[in-house]
């Protein structure tokens, strides 16, 4: 008996207390005597405390993560084309450093090319992938999209001893725009071109694509061309990488974009590749399973077929086979063409996405081909 | 005293059971009207069993000494409780078992009209073999003579389905891998609705097709109509709507006989103007509903193996459909 009433008084005086430091908490905010300032900065103890929480929270939910090879120079370039248009105004670059307003954040952003802490693969990829709380750091804009996210952690291992010309050459392609991080390279608005902004990565009348990761837009039908960086502005399309700079796009953007590299000439861009997968991806591509439901590719995407389809012919194999894998785990089934190739693609295992991928590397754009039915 | 309304409402829904439409009661063949007299059969020997026992509880309870004296007879137990149900139960079961392997094993004889089915998901392929060799393929519809015997191999693409069209014969099931054989007669023209009666995935439920009887000499005709290539389009729309479907892509998973497109993953749309509806059995083939199934086939029929092509502009949606609802 005394000893439940002991325990009855000792949940009393724990309620007590608990009740006068959630009302001291409350009487605190009303009064408005703490200063939530950026400029002031924090105590150095609490500076301290909250590093110390952001970083083993991030390396607690990093441990369910398991990083590809990075090695891959693909990655390595569309992560830092990327970096360059959506990370370097706040974290600087070797070209230009934390664009001044953003240093007045708190915290302020690092400076990644100088002082990145040493994270793991793993905890950058849930960095980027998800953002990190108070600080300004926002999630990644297509969450499923890892393949996008490991190309940015991919270029982040590269960043620190990157000099300037070689952080130029991989950010930048073979376009010179001013080296200016969120200046007008980033979308030039003012009449000149977006095309800056796309070649950067997707090329241009000079050359196609750095990175294998990347389509060659060269000689698409300009509707196909337009009707992708609508579905990209809407969402339609998930990419954290594209939706973004469409986002920016005015209609009369799309529309000038679509319409230069509408005509431009298609790049050959082949890749090694055994002639026992190409020749089984040439049977499914003319041909189709129609055991699997699989009709046959060139239906669709052969050159006398609607514009609104896609030219495959000469494109990389690796760009395809990855966009393929997303059309099989039901991305980019919202927009118009993506709904018909995402429940094709389901009916495609790895060795039948990789065939026909590597089918479509190995023929040429610009001579004629048999096999359309 | 049951409550009226419920009373009411009980009865629409188990007699609605009992209507003319997609029912085993309103035999129009041969083979329909057997397993209709086998059903009566049954339901006639369940209800006398039914009386009787009924009849015995009662007098088991409130009849008088001597007649319960009689019912706790040890004999009675024996011979109306084991012996009776053993013996009728296997008559009827002998019966049954005869009647169905008869409806499925006869052959119909030379003058039989032999038509290939196969249940997809989640639809009729169906075949018709001249005897010249020629092979016509249709979906979800099944012409046949009025009064000569109808042989069907049932075949499936991919899971167990089960072809079943009460009015004119049982239920027979299409097992990957075997062919099966149902043989049915229809003595009076008219349409008679057929559905999958076995679970096969995703939109089952809608998986309807009509076995269409008509006069013999009607019939022929629709066949030769049938083996013709598809009639070159009538109007400039039309025209442009085939240029449309070929280059759409259609042709890679449907045939249009006479054209480039030669797929057989899907029905066959040579004659499909000509076919009573598309896609579902609710929708008739008109101009609209070819039209609402191109865009919205995922809606109508939700998991049908069709992608929705939201591709077509308005205007061309309306060619493509007009030239599909004009081959007739």
């Amino acid at each position: 008996m005394q000893a439940e009433g002991g325990s009855k008084g000792f949940l009393k005086r724990s309620a007590a207390v608990v009740a006068s430091i959630a009302v001291a908490a409350f009487l605190f905010a009303w009064s408005g005597i703490y200063n939530v300032a950026a400029s002031s900065g924090h105590w150095i103890i609490f500076d301290w405390f909250l590093r110390f929480g952001m970083s083993n929270s991030v390396s607690l939910r990093a441990q369910a993560i398991t990083a590809p090879p990075l090695g891959d120079p693909n990655l390595v370039s569309l992560g830092a084309a990327h970096f360059q248009i959506a990370c370097a105004f706040c974290h600087g670059s070797p070209v230009g450093p934390v664009n001044p307003v953003t240093d007045k954040m708190l915290p302020a952003p690092p400076n990644l090319a100088t002082e990145m802490r040493p994270w793991t693969d793993e905890e950058l990829f849930w960095i980027v992938q998800n953002g990190i709380k108070y600080t300004g750091m926002p999630g990644w804009v297509a969450l499923e999209r890892h393949d996008e996210i490991w190309a940015v952690v991919a270029f982040l291992k590269k960043l620190r001893g990157l000099d300037r010309e070689a952080y130029r050459s991989l950010a930048f392609g073979h376009t010179h725009p001013p080296p200016q991080p969120g200046e007008p390279a980033a979308a030039d608005a003012s009449g000149g071109t977006n095309v800056a902004l796309c070649a950067r990565c997707h090329g241009d009348e000079r050359g196609g694509p750095q990175s294998a990761l990347v389509p060659s837009l060269h000689g698409q039908s300009h509707v196909f061309l337009s009707a992708a960086l609508r579905d990209y502005a809407s969402g339609k399309r998930h990419s954290g990488i594209m939706q973004p700079v469409a986002a920016e796009l005015e209609e009369p953007d799309v529309n000038r974009l679509a319409a230069y590299y509408a005509k431009l000439r298609p790049v050959e861009r082949h890749s090694a590749s055994d002639d026992v997968l190409i020749a089984y991806g040439r049977m499914l591509a003319t041909a189709g399973d129609s055991d699997s439901d699989v009709p046959a590719c060139v239906s669709c995407h052969d050159r006398s077929a609607l514009p609104s389809y896609p030219r495959l012919e000469g494109q990389s194999a690796v760009y395809m086979a990855n966009q393929l894998r997303l059309f099989k785990n039901g991305h980019n089934a919202m927009s118009a063409g993506g709904a018909i190739m995402a429940p094709i693609a389901q009916r495609l295992d790895a060795r039948d996405i990789d065939a026909v991928a590597a089918y479509f590397a190995s023929i040429s754009s610009t001579t004629s081909r048999t096999g359309a039915p | 005293m049951i409550h009226r309304p419920l009373f009411l409402i009980l009865a629409v829904i188990f007699l609605g059971g009992c209507g003319a439409h997609q029912s085993v009661l309103n035999p129009k063949g041969p083979v329909a009207a057997e397993l209709a007299l086998l059903s009566w059969l049954l339901f006639a020997f369940g209800t006398v069993v039914l009386l009787i026992v009924m009849l015995a509880s009662a007098l088991a309870m409130f009849g008088p000494p001597s007649i319960r004296a009689i019912l706790a007879q040890h004999g009675l137990v024996v011979w109306g409780g084991i012996a009776v149900p053993i013996v009728s139960l296997s008559v009827l079961l002998a019966y049954g078992i005869w009647l169905t392997r008869a409806s499925q094993t006869r052959t119909g004889g030379d003058a039989a009209l032999h038509i290939e089915v196969a249940g997809e998901q989640w639809w009729w392929r169906v075949g018709y073999h001249k005897p010249n060799g020629q092979a016509i393929a249709s979906a979800n519809e099944i012409r046949i003579p009025v009064g000569r015997p109808v042989s069907l191999d049932l075949k499936t693409a991919d899971v167990i389905h089960s072809f079943w069209v009460p009015n004119l014969a049982g239920k027979v099931d299409m097992v990957p891998g075997r062919t099966t054989h149902l043989h049915l007669q229809a003595d009076q023209a008219g349409i008679y609705r057929g559905q999958c009666a076995e679970y096969c995935g995703g939109p089952h439920a809608l998986m309807a097709f009509g076995i269409v009887a008509m006069p013999a000499t009607a019939f022929d005709t629709w066949l030769q109509g049938q083996t013709k290539s598809a009639a070159p389009p009538a109007t400039d729309q039309a025209t442009r709507g085939k240029s449309l479907f070929l280059a759409a892509g259609c042709g890679a998973c449907h045939t249009v006989r006479g054209t480039p497109a030669g797929g057989t993953i899907g029905p066959d749309l040579t004659h499909i103007g000509s076919r009573r509806f598309v896609g579902i059995d609710a929708n008739a083939t008109t101009k609209e509903n070819i039209a609402a199934f191109i865009r919205d086939g995922q809606r109508i029929k939700p998991g049908n193996r069709m992608p929705p092509f939201r591709i077509f502009p308005p205007e061309d949606l309306v060619a493509v459909s007009a030239y599909l609802a004009g081959l007739r």
